[in-house]
């Protein structure tokens, strides 16, 4: 495992924000961590990268403790904020060259790790425009590139296509999901976009209400999800998933063929992730 | 790494022209206006003297004395001319003073005449220290006209005698012996006013830290195992130099610019490393301060209205906008509570009185303690708040 919580608990004042969390996340995984506004991804998150204290529990990263090898395991991982959070009067390469020495690179080291950032993000033209100028695109890609100067094992990426164009979202999804392929890197990513999530990730937790709600891979629920409406011209309706009990839904057309029983309509199911956040997570509207 | 934070500070520094606006235009600005305003406040020489109307029946030989030894003080421009209507004189002939008296003044009061009176007018915003002047110039002028009858009476040479008050003269005792610079607007504005933008260097670092806060690179930093405490030294540094470099700066435009404006030189006959000590210890008390002012502050607008307010109140309070010694005892009193006064005070210990490090230790003592506290509240606020 790149990444197992055990029992974590935290909150704030006397507000519970995540409530005996349970979590394992498998090396190399691309991992999507969804959540509606309020429900604690933020906090795992800020947790998981050092910057607020939990309450109990523990975390051990690559095997690692939190609270004990916080060190190193900075060192192995990298915070990609939901804010561009980096110097918008400095060029790209002059944001490059202070988080990579921040990270402990020098000369030569320095260059390459520069060098290969620009590169995965597609950043050559700008690297000497102050990234003011930049587009809302340009401006997340410099975040990531950021993101990448240490090589991580572990990269925490937080809502990194907000309010950007589908041209832009599209190129950094896959840069991302070429991170992965090529690097291994465990990647773990919030977001709003369940298309995104739907798109990019093997596999996919709900956090809401302090707890994960579901925690499955993204093959397994897609299969889940597999059923089939059929309603009829009495006003009959019935739903069969057709991956579990084909002999069903057979012998129930067989059925109606022999009743003389019109199909009025059938509904491919597939329900998308987001019909499945609604459901889980109720609906009801959020702060 | 130590190389890059700084070498990332200064880059924002220069490319920030409204803080370098404020932080080298303002205070020129403030110096050439206030050395060139306050020029007369310091000099003995009189630009503009007061005009002074003597009025009376006649003008006869008594008067023309009169007239002449008031003119002597170059504070007034002494005439005499009929005057009809003494409020036309002051407000449309813009005379400043209207003086009416019998034209045998000096026979009344030689006579203890109870009919006698002497007049002054003037506009109600006259000093009451020139009106008192006026006064006494008159009165003298009459005491010498009536011992001159008195001793030519007795046939007595009075030339020498009266003329006794050519011989007294004012000698000024400097603090060190070969230090005599002669305190001018300008030995006091370019402190003032180099102390004062030395302490708007918090627009720049509140601006840059709260962005860091607001925009996540702060959390970005905290992620990458770097302690706050190095953030804090590395802002430090930079606007050190930035403030030497207003030092330097403020101090040629008083030696070179102001005197083409026709303002005085700014003369630097102090020692070189006490400017530095002082420089340095007003440099690291206003960074310190505005380090706590941008960790108390949510925004960077809340940050310029919270250290500019400050800065205005420590500058009125600090000597910096009225000097201090036009100032009532109790508000030179509370002067030795704002950081600027402490700035200020031991600038002009060394610029104007020629001061050794003895006469500005406390001040010194007072500025690296304020820092200390400073920065040690700021560390806190920003670990609570991180």
């Amino acid at each position: 495992m790149s990444i197992s919580i055990k029992n974590l608990k935290k909150s704030y004042k006397n507000h519970l924000v995540l409530d005996d969390l349970n979590l394992d996340i498998k090396e190399g995984s691309l991992f999507g961590l969804l959540g509606p506004n309020g429900a604690g991804k933020t906090t795992l998150v800020s947790i998981l990268n050092s910057l607020i204290p939990k309450d109990s529990g523990t975390i051990q990263i690559y095997g690692k403790d939190l609270d004990k090898d916080s060190a190193y395991i900075k060192s192995i991982c990298s915070f990609v904020p939901q804010t561009y959070a980096f110097y918008p009067k400095l060029t790209s390469f002059e944001n490059l060259e202070f988080f990579g020495a921040l990270y402990g690179l020098k000369g030569n080291e320095l260059k390459q790790r520069i060098n290969y950032c620009i590169e995965v993000t597609s950043l050559e033209k700008y690297i000497n425009r102050k990234a003011y100028t930049y587009s809302g695109g340009l401006k997340r890609r410099l975040n990531i590139a950021i993101g990448l100067l240490n090589d991580p094992k572990v990269l925490y990426l937080d809502e990194p296509t907000v309010g950007i164009d589908p041209q832009s979202r599209k190129y950094i999804l896959n840069v991302i999901k070429k991170i992965n392929e090529e690097k291994k890197t465990t990647i773990i990513y919030t977001s709003h976009y369940m298309e995104e999530v739907e798109y990019l990730c093997d596999e996919i937790a709900i956090l809401d209400r302090s707890k994960i709600i579901l925690q499955e891979k993204k093959d397994i629920l897609v299969e889940k999800n597999s059923n089939i409406e059929i309603k009829t011209t009495n006003g009959e309706s019935k739903k069969i998933n057709i991956k579990d009990s084909y002999e069903e839904f057979t012998s129930y057309i067989t059925d109606i063929k022999n009743k003389n029983i019109e199909i009025e309509n059938i509904n491919f199911g597939h329900k998308s992730l987001e019909d499945m956040f609604l459901s889980l997570t109720k609906q009801d509207l959020r702060d | 790494m130590f190389k890059y934070l700084l070498k990332k500070e200064f880059t924002l520094i220069f490319r920030d022209l409204h803080a370098l606006m404020v932080l080298f235009i303002m205070p020129v600005i403030f110096i050439l206006i206030m050395s060139l305003a306050l020029k007369n406040s310091y000099s003995n020489s009189v630009d503009s003297p007061l005009k002074v109307a003597i009025t009376s029946t006649k003008n006869n030989k008594t008067i023309k004395v009169l007239i002449n030894e008031i003119s002597k003080n170059a504070l007034f421009e002494t005439n005499f001319i009929k005057v009809k209507n003494k409020k036309e004189q002051l407000y449309q002939k813009n005379y400043d003073f209207v003086v009416e008296l019998q034209s045998n003044f000096i026979e009344r009061i030689k006579l203890n005449d109870k009919n006698f009176k002497l007049n002054i007018y003037s506009k109600p915003d006259i000093q009451v220290q020139k009106i008192e002047l006026l006064k006494k110039l008159i009165t003298g002028a009459s005491s010498k006209i009536i011992l001159e009858d008195l001793l030519s009476q007795q046939k007595i040479k009075t030339k020498e005698v009266l003329d006794f008050e050519a011989k007294i003269k004012n000698q000024f005792i400097y603090k060190k012996e070969g230090f005599e610079v002669t305190p001018t607007s300008v030995q006091q504005s370019v402190p003032a006013w180099l102390v004062f933008s030395m302490f708007f260097i918090l627009i720049p670092i509140s601006n840059t830290f709260i962005n860091e806060k607001a925009f996540g690179t702060i959390d970005r930093i905290r992620s990458i195992n770097v302690s706050l405490f190095p953030i804090l030294i590395g802002k430090i540094i930079p606007y050190y130099f930035i403030n030497q470099i207003q030092v330097i700066f403020m101090i040629l435009v008083g030696v070179f610019i102001v005197p083409l404006l026709g303002g005085d030189s700014l003369e630097i006959k102090g020692n070189y490393f006490l400017i530095f000590i002082v420089s340095s210890s007003v440099s690291i008390a206003s960074i310190c301060f505005a380090l706590l002012i941008a960790n108390i502050s949510k925004t960077t607008e809340e940050a310029t209205t919270i250290g500019g307010v400050s800065n205005i109140i420590l500058a009125a309070l600090g000597g910096i906008m009225v000097p201090k010694f036009v100032m009532p005892q109790f508000m030179q009193d509370i002067t030795e509570y704002s950081p600027m006064a402490w700035g200020l005070q031991s600038f002009l210990e060394v610029f104007v009185r020629g001061g050794d490090f003895s006469d500005i230790s406390s001040y010194v003592y007072k500025m690296f303690s304020f820092a200390i506290i400073c920065l040690i509240l700021a560390y806190i606020l920003l670990k609570k708040r991180s």
